[in-house]
């Protein structure tokens, strides 16, 4: 008995279990998908980290392309806005980086994420262990990612916008912690979905195009609600998009230099707590057949 | 035949099956798109598409048991472990595990091939959920047992299908289990190699609690389990002694065998065209 006692305690998964056909209640599957997530935190932490090692390794600068790719972005739309339309906001390679900054780890968090749970496939069928960090792992590799992307930002206000410099850019990391609870939750249920239907990836791809474009990202927000007035739908979506506000407060701190909508992040926040208990819950809905499905 | 721990109520249980189904439905199970699943709808394609993989299984294993799960192919044995292990939840039924279980069936699950040998290793100490200082203890033996030489720190992308076998096989043994879930894992590596991981298993079947062993080699089932478990199409037709069991399934095989001759063209046996349910093309 002693070596089962040893046994036990070195392990971070109950040394037994009982598993029946009968699911247990959805506020029990809520709190068992937090825990999972607590206590396999150092499987997420591995998992990013073979993440990074993975986007780095085929290319010639690997890891540099973090700090340059957000930089070459932000210069298209700099030539497409300010040359092509010829009328750019002041100050406009800051104002269009605040948004494509965010949006890439947005982007990829859900892109990878979506992707996690299928192509773990063979490890599913083999081990048992919670899918619930797959997803995770996808939204967490991409903060690394953003904090990056801080760099070419600090460059960029120091070289060139040094009068952008406020004590309001501290806030950074708040509006990043707002847009993580907005991101776990998505990238949980449709990393789910996609186990069934696998055109969530495909369609995603474009949904997440339209929808970086019908959010003020690369325009000021009056332009959008100009074409609302046109196109009424447009308006009921620029007030139920979190982007709206995320944009405009990530907009606020860096390039408004002043505070950011606590309204609007509050709102977030509570919304999108909301949206992870739920979506959490439809996670662990469909686990179990996971190993059977793919 | 009865089970042969019956009158041995004192005894601990390590394993406790009541009842237990395995349900696949097949119209989830094919790559799906939403294209496939309208269409199929519509083609009314959903009466078969349903299939117990596993239904009423009942048995018990005691602690210091060894149970040998035989039967043809799709009988539902692999299904059985996968229960066993947590890795798929019954239909019906309960299943009842007492201590740590590690199952073999995770040769080379866990690889990523950006990673170093030893990173890989860390990686799948993780999955299996054991704690970080187990792992970092037991790693120089596991890098050890692989015998990789400097390869150890290389992207396993570099391996060959030999080296990784090998990888696999040290950390999947690398956990002392309560209980040992085994499916069909010895024929991995060279000959050499195999020697090597055949005593390894023999060690961990001498330290486990409790065993359940898949396999098609009878002379396993005779020489290492004092009981077997004849499945077929998901039931359960025979527990006991293994020799007994193993002399019914022959005995069964070689019914099978006898009526496919007779029936002469290239006869698809039912149990076998149900076989390849689980996991269709």
């Amino acid at each position: 008995m002693l070596f089962s006692a040893t046994m036990a305690v070195a392990s971070e998964t109950p040394a037994s279990f009982r598993s029946s056909a009968i699911r247990p209640r959805p506020f029990t599957l809520i709190r068992l998908g937090f825990g999972e997530l607590l206590s396999r935190r150092r499987l997420i932490r591995y998992l990013v980290r073979a993440d990074l090692k993975r986007a780095g390794s085929d290319t010639l600068l690997g890891n540099i392309w973090w700090v340059i790719d957000p930089l070459l972005q932000m210069l298209v739309y700099v030539v497409l806005v300010s040359v092509i339309f010829a009328r750019p906001q002041k100050d406009y390679a800051l104002f269009v980086f605040c948004a494509v900054l965010p949006w890439k780890w947005f982007n990829s968090a859900l892109t990878d994420g979506i992707a996690s749970v299928v192509g773990m496939e063979r490890l599913i069928k083999q081990i048992a262990f919670p899918k619930l960090v797959l997803p995770v792992a996808s939204v967490f590799a991409g903060i690394v990612n953003f904090f990056f992307g801080l760099i070419p930002l600090a460059a960029l206000m120091v070289l060139f916008y040094p009068s952008h410099i406020t004590k309001w850019l501290v806030l950074i990391p708040v509006i990043a912690a707002v847009q993580l609870l907005l991101t776990l939750p998505l990238t949980i249920v449709l990393g789910a979905i996609n186990v069934f239907f696998r055109d969530v990836g495909n369609l995603s791809r474009h949904l997440l195009r339209l929808w970086f474009y019908v959010s003020p990202s690369i325009y000021a927000i009056d332009l959008l609600q100009h074409a609302a007035a046109k196109y009424p739908v447009l308006g009921v979506f620029i007030f139920a998009n979190p982007w709206t506000t995320l944009f405009t407060s990530y907009r606020d701190v860096i390039y408004e230099g002043r505070a950011p909508d606590w309204m609007g992040l509050g709102a977030l926040s509570l919304v999108s707590l909301g949206l992870l208990a739920i979506a959490i819950l439809i996670f662990k809905r469909l686990e179990p057949t996971f190993a059977k499905v793919l | 035949m009865a089970s042969s721990n019956n009158g041995r109520t004192s005894e601990r249980v390590a394993i406790n099956v009541s009842d237990l189904g395995v349900q696949y439905n097949l119209k989830l199970t094919r790559k799906n798109t939403v294209r496939h699943s309208v269409t199929r709808r519509m083609k009314f394609e959903g009466t078969e598409s349903k299939f117990w993989a596993l239904r009423d299984v009942s048995f018990k294993v005691v602690h210091g048991e060894s149970l040998g799960v035989i039967g043809p192919n799709g009988a539902g044995k692999s299904t059985l472990l996968q229960v066993l292990a947590g890795i798929i939840t019954p239909s019906a039924g309960v299943v009842e595990v007492d201590g740590h279980v590690s199952s073999l069936l995770t040769l080379g699950a866990g690889f990523d091939g950006d990673l170093s040998g030893r990173d890989n290793i860390r990686l799948a100490g993780a999955f299996l959920g054991l704690a970080h200082s187990m792992v970092e203890e037991r790693l120089p033996d596991m890098v050890d047992f692989a015998d990789l030489g400097e390869f150890i720190d290389a992207p396993i992308k570099t391996y060959s299908a030999g080296m990784k076998a090998r990888l696999g096989f040290a950390i999947a043994t690398s956990v002392e289990p309560d209980i040992l879930l085994l499916d069909e894992v010895l024929a991995t590596g060279d000959a050499a190699f195999r020697e090597k991981s055949k005593a390894r298993i023999l060690e961990l079947v001498q330290d486990a609690k409790a065993i359940v062993l898949v396999t098609h080699d009878m002379e396993w089932v005779t020489d290492y389990c004092n009981k077997a478990m004849l499945l077929e199409k998901g039931h359960i037709v025979a527990v006991g002694s293994p020799a007994d069991v193993v002399a019914v399934h022959q005995e069964h095989s070689a019914e099978r065998k006898a009526e496919r001759v007779a029936a002469g063209v290239m006869p698809l046996e039912p149990a076998a065209a149900r076989s390849s349910g689980p996991v269709p093309r």
